[in-house]
This record gives C-alpha cells, structure tokens and sequence, in this order.
C-alpha cells in the first residue's frame, strides 16, 4: 500500500520539504494544503499521484477531518501558525501522526515571553535579559527610563514583524533614539499585535546583543534532537546588508555541518541549547515534541551561542539548504520521529556548499500592496542548466501565469564546494526569473560573497575572545558591573 | 574641498537631522568654511550658512530640520553653491562639490525626462567632470554618486534594520553608530526609494584615487576604498626611514596628521618619538585656511613647543604636506630659537606639491607653492633647516599599495587624469 502524506503550507520552504518527500524511497503520495496555488508543490504533488486542496489550514477540525477523509499515514505541518492553532493537536488525536508541534510546546515560537522564562526558569544558556509588558504606557515608562541598546518586539511571532534592534551607544544621539523606541512600542501595542488576541503579553524589550547570526535546525521525537547543518539567512532587504528587515532574503550553508565563522565546538553548544530546551519544554508542559525545532542563534560576547529566537518549524529560506542536500530518507526521519525512534536515525547531507538567493518583487516587505500582481517568468531549464534549482514562495500560478502575491515570490539554491562558487553560479540562474510586466524584481548579489564571509570570520574572532575569556574566569551568565556613588552590580543570569 | 553625508531612515519616526549633524561634526575636516543640511519629512527643507559645523547649527535649528532623510555637506569654499536648491521641473536639494555650473538645474531637468540612473548619467556626460554629489528630491527619494574616478572617496553604512548612511569617511558612519558596509565605488550611484535601495554602475572608467586622500586629507580612523588611512600613513613613515634614514636623537611629527609618519619613522629606525607641539583651541586646517593672516594664527596656536627634552639635541620634523611652508618655517625656527634644538631636519611625508587640482582638493596658485619655485637647497635655506626632504613618487606608491595607473597624482606630477567620457 502507499504511504500517503499531507503537507500544509505553501512557500518555498514546503516546496523544498515537498521534493524531499517525493525523492523517498518510498514513493508516497503526496497530498498538499495550501491556501493558494503554488505552482512547484501542486506539480510535484500530482506527479506523486496526491492532490492539491485549496483552502484555509489554521482551521484544526477542518485539517484533520481532510486528513482523515483522504485516509493519510502522516500529517507534516510547514508553517507556524496553524501549530499555534492546535492541528497538530487535532491530528494526532484522530491517531494520525503527525510532524509539527502540538500547541502547548510551539509555544516557544508563538509566545516570545513564554521562550524567555523557559530558558531562565530552566538555566538554559545563551538567555537574555528581558522585560514583558502588557501594557503600554509602562512599556513607554520603562523605555524612557533605561535607554539602552535593546532589542523591541511583539511579545507574540506575528511572521517576522515588527522587531526593532537599537543599538544605543553614542549618548549624544540618545534622546532622538529614544523617540522612535518608544513609537514602535506605540506600534506594536497600537497596530501589530491589535489584531492578535490569543495573548496577554504584548511588548517584549531584550538586551541587544551583536554578533553573526546563524540558524540551527533540528529534527526531534521529544527525547533525541538531531541537528542539521548550520544556515546563515541574510535578513536586511538589500544589497550589502543594508534595508529594512525581511523574513530572509537567502542563505548560504558550508560543506560542514558548522559555517566559516562558527567552531566545531560554537555549533556543539548551540545543539546543547536546543537539546536543553527541548527537555525544558517537556517537563513544563508535559507534551512530547514532535517535529522540527530551530534555533535562531547569534554568537555572542555575553554566552557565545545564545538564542535570539526559537522556531516551531524549519526556516524560510533555511529549509531549502537542508532539504536540498538531504542524503536520509525523509519518510524514514519521519516515521522515527512519530515514533519515538528518532536515536536510531543518522542525519547525512551531501558534502556541498549552498546559496539561496530569494528574489522579491519592489515594494516588499514595506509596501506588498505595490509588490503584489506582478507577472513573472521563470526559466527553470535554464536553471536547471546550471545544477540549480527553483522553488515557488509568495507566487501563485493563474490563467496568465505566475502573479506575485507580495512577498519572496521565488527562491534559487545553487550547489558548489565552496560558498562564495555556489553565489556566482547562482548570480548567473536568478537572471532567469524575470518581470514580464516590467515591474522590477531584486535580489542580494553579495550573499555568499567572499568579502563578507571575511568580515564575519573576523567579528566571530573578536566576539570568540571575549566570551572565551569570561569562560575562564566563569562570568558567563553573569553581568558585573559598578555604578560610581552606587556601588557594585551583579546580575545573574 | 568637500565633505559629504546622506542619511536615509527606513521608517518615518526617526528624526535624522542631530545625525547629520554628527557625521558632519566628524568630517569638519574636510572643510570649515560653510555648511548645510537639508531634510525631507513629505517636503524639503533646509539651512547652511558659513562657519564650523557647531556654529552653522544649534538645537533650534536642528529641531527645525525635521525629516526622515537627509544630505549635509561641509565645505572649505566660502560661497553656498556647494548645496542648491531648485524647485522646477522636478524639485530637488543637491550637494555637491564646487566643479561644475548649474549641477541642481540640470540634474532636475534630467529627473523630469529620465529614469534615475538614466538621469545621473546624462548629467555626467553633459558636465563631463569626476562630480560626486547627494541629493534628495521633492518625492523623498536620495540619490548618490560616486564620481567616475574616485577621486572623492565616499562610504556606506547602515544602522541596523532602520538606516541606510553614506558619507565621505568611515570615520563619520561610526560617529553616527552606522557599521560601514563598504565603498561607494568609482562611477557608482544609488538611489533610496520609499520601497528600495538600488545601486547601479553608471561608469567603468578606471579609477583614479586622490593620493592626498592618503598622504594628508583624510581621517587617519578611515577607511577608504579598502585601505585603512592610518596603515597607509604609518607604512609612509616607513618608507621615509628607508629613503631618508637621518642620525638625530628624537623625531617629532607636526600635530595631528603627520603623527603616524613621524611614529613609523622612528621605530622603524629605532629613535625615540616625542611629542613636541601642543595646539590651542580648536584643531584649523592651517593649509587649507584662505587668508594668509589665518594661515599663520592657525599655526601659531598649534604650535606651542614642549621645550624640556629637545633643548641642545638633534632632531627629525616629520609633516605631511609641505605647501607653502609657512608651518614647516615656524616650526624649524621655534625648535631652532625658542626650544634650542642643535639640527633640525625636515623630512615630509609626500613628494612635492608642485600643481594646482583642478579636482577640488584647495592646492594655492603655482606662484605660492614653495617646491615650485625653489630648489631644495633654497628651501632648506629659507625655513632654516639643516636637512630638507621629500618623499618620492615611487615610495608614495609602494607605501600605498595602489597601482600608478590607478592613483592620481595630479599635484605632484602636473599629469591628471583623462576626464573625457
């Protein structure tokens, strides 16, 4: 008989999970959810003798009951949000497996206040120091107050929105600063998180921290959390590093598990972190995690690997450097993890470096309304031509062709031995999507680019010396400091 | 000469004009005879006027120019064409450097018939000089363009996620908390859109850097087109040391510039280094000052000796430039006659300054330049020094790591770059 799996979701992430899962040995069928057509997973879908349904798939009686009529073994949820929602939940208390995390421990994702007592009540390194506000006005009170270099965001995962990290160094720009903190405290509470009423919390304010940033995705039954190589994602807009913050506007992976800037030993902690979380979230809520956990991680002064963010799911882009290179067979991760057999796996990737290189139509992320409609055309033999391949994000397939929907609409990995090869190769395939409408699309040339690779080994070098030197005077997790007139300050993490 | 700055916040509730007023503060070096910043918040506005930075603005000020984008410049010409404001057919405030007639209106003009980068490039072809300048027009976009040789140098930096920066020096970038990202390159422009950031090479004419950049412009915390300033100064002094190696007890460099020289100089010949001078008040530009009663105030208050240690003993001057000499003879004569220095021996960090630029760097008419017009020996003679060198190209080049045909060295050589397009 053939397995037969659901996979909801729709960007660019569940393409690359849908080819994986139509590789396996297996040969399942696949059956997609998604609440708009994506061209490269409804093609593969149907190749593998499934389906595609439209539809909403935050709704957690209608994914199972559409699970349990199409008769599937295994239920895999891309995204985020419809885990907030329970269908996990749902899913499996229909007896059908499921990948994904039940509500209660993707909370980590969805509750970033719930994220950071976690790892304080449970000592787990890398934390930060954090403050939670329900309301407003002391949000603002408490900004006005502590103007620091700090990090805002909504207390709840709204898709990447709304963050705002202020460095606040130089004193004599510090009022001005001050202003804008406290209007995107303003925003947040006013606009973002309005139409979020699942929570309490609304205002997040976290020490900032600096360093590079990498994503560490992991594969876990609730006892056993197996890592993936590490991902960089390239988060500003635009060209060197400059522009507004996206949900990633492409990644590069080495042939290692870890990246140029991180040591063997930085990654083995950073997959400590997780492993701890991971236990902590089972002893708080009493809930098995099944699926993906990943950790959006910074190198940082204070810890060295320290946790800026916890995902529910697989990264997007980040999933597509994984899945692409994926040696193990994906049913086979599969049914360890809904079975609790997850030690028994060995995770192989093929030994290549990869880029992802998302490209957007102009508007996004600030104005999607000017970004969306765009007509776009897509040369995938040439592409493939060249060992690359494309997967369909925020793109849906219509009666005149592919119409962008405001977002990365499409995404090019490209395989080489060595980062910086596999940008130019994939420089040369992204000229092959192309507006038809003349609106413009744009992409990041310098992801993978040798000089910034540089630039990153030297900042991990600086930052690697300060946290080894607090390591050995075991101050990690400790914050010392004297205020003349006041005296001495410990703070413990 | 010219200092340039552009600040483009990503979201309307920054207030950028004390940014701009930063970064200027930190490229008032690069001129201190006007300045200017203009800002956008749904319409333009803008002020200059002529003195420093800090007597240009005040907080009133500042609190008028609110916006969301910005330019500003500094300046060491005394007339405000350096920014200009036109409001037809397209409405725009510009900055740029002194060399060509009517930039504002034309590059309006442009705007109002062509695509952005279209327009620069039309500009440039119709002005046909290495002009570099930012802008912001009337629709809150920021334009900015590196000249075709490189001759200004021109930096990028972002702060974050919340704003993109540019300006003349590194060193402004990190005033203002923005990371440096890189070069502007030679012939490269970009243009801030409410929605995108877009760079475009408009020019790939082969790029021709200031030498004086490196030998006495810049900030020695800069970087510029990849070359640390303080490396390049340093590896200056060493190259002196090699052609020049004098036997004396101390070296001393003329305050500030010369500093990295006169350091490198004596370590590598393993002299002591002293301090010698220590200014009054704020830090002239004393070559660049106009008038030659300024000149002279400037260097009479920058320079007053540390007597103690130098008394009977032979030493090494090292300088930067030697344009004039006007500070190069005072110096020799207070070492000479007020601190009682036995042999004083100048050695300067440049070759000779024997041409004018035409490319906007305030080198004085031919007939006011001292290597022009007399022979070293006279030279030694008229300032009073035992010894009197120069840096030779050669050694410049090797110092800086550029290729000949990759620097210009117009004032040294009297051979400039071809600027036809």
């Amino acid at each position: 008989m053939t397995f037969k799996i659901m996979l909801i979701g729709e960007a660019a992430r569940e393409h690359a999970i849908a080819e994986a899962i139509a590789r396996s040995s297996y040969s399942p069928k696949l059956y997609s959810l998604m609440t708009y057509r994506n061209p490269g997973i409804a093609r593969i879908a149907e190749k593998t003798g499934g389906g595609v349904f439209i539809g909403s798939f935050l709704d957690p009686g209608f994914v199972a009951g559409k699970a349990l009529e199409l008769g599937v073994d295994m239920v895999v949820i891309g995204p985020e949000e419809p885990q907030f929602h329970g269908v996990a939940d749902a899913v499996e208390n229909n007896q059908i497996p499921c990948i994904g995390a039940r509500r209660e421990v993707a909370e980590i994702e969805r509750s970033k206040a719930f994220m950071r007592r976690l790892m304080w009540k449970y000592s787990i390194p890398g934390r930060l120091r954090f403050q939670v506000f329900k309301n407003v006005e002391d949000a603002v009170e408490y900004l006005k107050e502590y103007a620091e270099s700090i990090a805002i965001k909504p207390a709840r995962q709204v898709g990447g929105k709304g963050v705002k990290v202020l460095a606040d160094l130089q004193t004599y720009l510090s009022s001005d600063r001050c202003e804008v903190k406290v209007k995107h405290a303003r925003d947040i509470y006013g606009k973002i998180m309005r139409d979020y009423v699942d929570i309490d919390d609304k205002i997040l304010v976290e020490e900032r921290v600096e360093g590079p940033e990498y994503t560490l995705q992991c594969f876990t039954d609730g006892y056993t959390v197996l890592p993936t190589p590490l991902v960089q994602d390239h988060k500003a807009a635009f060209e060197m590093g400059i522009g507004q913050e996206t949900g990633g506007m492409g990644t590069i992976a080495s042939s290692k598990p870890t990246l140029p800037f991180i040591t063997e030993e930085e990654y083995l902690e950073s997959v400590r972190i997780v492993e701890e979380s991971v236990k902590a979230l089972h002893r708080e809520t009493g809930v098995r995690y099944r699926g993906v956990i990943s950790g959006q991680m910074m190198l940082t002064t204070l810890w060295g690997p320290t946790i800026i963010e916890f995902y529910s799911r697989l990264g997007d882009p980040e999933a597509l450097n994984i899945m692409a290179t994926m040696e193990t067979d994906i049913v086979e991760l599969f049914e360890a993890i809904v079975s609790g057999k997850l030690s028994k796996i060995k995770l192989r990737f093929k030994p290549l470096a990869t880029v992802v290189k998302c490209i957007a139509p102009e508007g996004y992320p600030q104005r999607r309304d000017i970004a969306k409609g765009h007509l776009v055309s897509v040369d995938e033999s040439s592409i493939n031509a060249l060992g690359c391949r494309v997967y369909y994000g925020s793109i849906h397939q219509s009666s005149n062709g592919l119409v962008t929907m405001g977002s990365r609409a499409v995404e090019v990995i490209a395989f080489a031995e060595t980062i910086p090869e596999a940008s130019r190769i994939c420089e040369e395939a992204v000229r092959y999507v192309k507006a038809t409408d003349g609106w413009r699309l744009f992409h990041r040339s310098d992801i993978g680019d040798p000089e910034v690779l540089a630039r990153q080994v030297e900042q991990a070098e600086t930052i690697r010396n300060i946290y080894k030197y607090r390591a050995t005077r075991k101050l990690l997790g400790l914050h010392l400091d004297w205020i003349p007139g006041r005296g001495k300050i410990t703070i413990k993490y | 000469m010219v200092g340039f700055t552009s600040i483009y916040a990503f979201d309307d509730s920054w207030r950028v004009s004390r940014f701009t007023y930063y970064a200027l503060l930190a490229l008032q070096h690069r001129g201190q005879e006007s300045a200017g910043i203009a800002v956008y918040n749904g319409r333009l506005s803008h002020h200059l006027s002529q003195g420093f930075v800090d007597n240009v603005f005040n907080d009133d000020v500042l609190h008028m120019l609110q916006g969301w984008l910005s330019i500003g410049y500094v300046s060491s010409g005394f007339n405000s064409t350096y920014m200009s404001y036109v409001k037809n057919p397209t409405e725009l405030i510009i900055c740029t450097c002194r060399l060509a007639d009517n930039v504002a209106l034309k590059l309006s003009n442009n705007l109002s018939r062509y695509d952005p980068f279209e327009a620069v490039e039309k500009l440039v072809r119709e002005v046909n000089q290495p002009i570099t300048f930012t802008a912001l027009t009337g629709g809150g976009e920021a334009i900015v363009f590196r000249d075709f040789l490189g001759l200004n140098p021109l930096s990028i930096g972002a702060y974050g996620f919340d704003y993109g920066a540019v300006a003349s020096e590194t060193s402004a970038l990190e005033c203002i908390g923005a990371d440096p990202k890189g070069d502007v390159k030679p012939g490269e422009a970009y243009l801030f859109t409410p929605y995108s950031i877009r760079r475009e090479t408009l020019f790939k004419t082969c790029r021709r850097l200031c030498s004086f950049e490196y030998v006495y412009l810049a900030r020695p915390d800069s970087v510029i087109d990849g070359i640390p300033i303080y490396d390049a100064r340093y590896r200056i002094g060493v190259e002196l040391a090699r052609e020049w190696p004098i036997e004396a007890d101390y070296v001393i460099g003329v305050p500030d510039t010369a500093l990295p020289f006169a350091i490198a100089y004596a370590q590598t010949l393993g002299l002591q280094f002293h301090i010698g001078f220590i200014s009054t008040g704020r830090k002239y530009r004393t070559a660049i000052k106009p008038s030659i009663f300024e000149r002279i105030v400037g260097v009479q208050l920058k320079l007053n000796p540390i007597k103690s240690v130098f008394r009977g003993r032979r030493i090494v001057i090292v300088d930067d430039s030697v344009i004039r000499g006007t500070t190069t003879r005072n110096i020799v004569s207070i070492l000479k006659n007020r601190v009682g220095a036995r042999e004083v021996h100048v050695l300067v960090g440049s070759p000779k300054v024997v041409y004018e630029c035409p490319y906007g760097v305030d080198v004085p008419p031919r007939d006011e330049l001292i290597a022009a017009n007399l022979s070293d020996e006279e030279v030694s003679y008229v300032t009073g020094a035992d010894s009197f060198h120069w840096l030779s190209i050669n050694s410049l080049q090797k110092a800086l790591g550029i290729d000949f045909r990759e620097l210009c060295l117009g004032c040294f050589t009297g051979s400039y770059p071809e600027v036809d397009l």
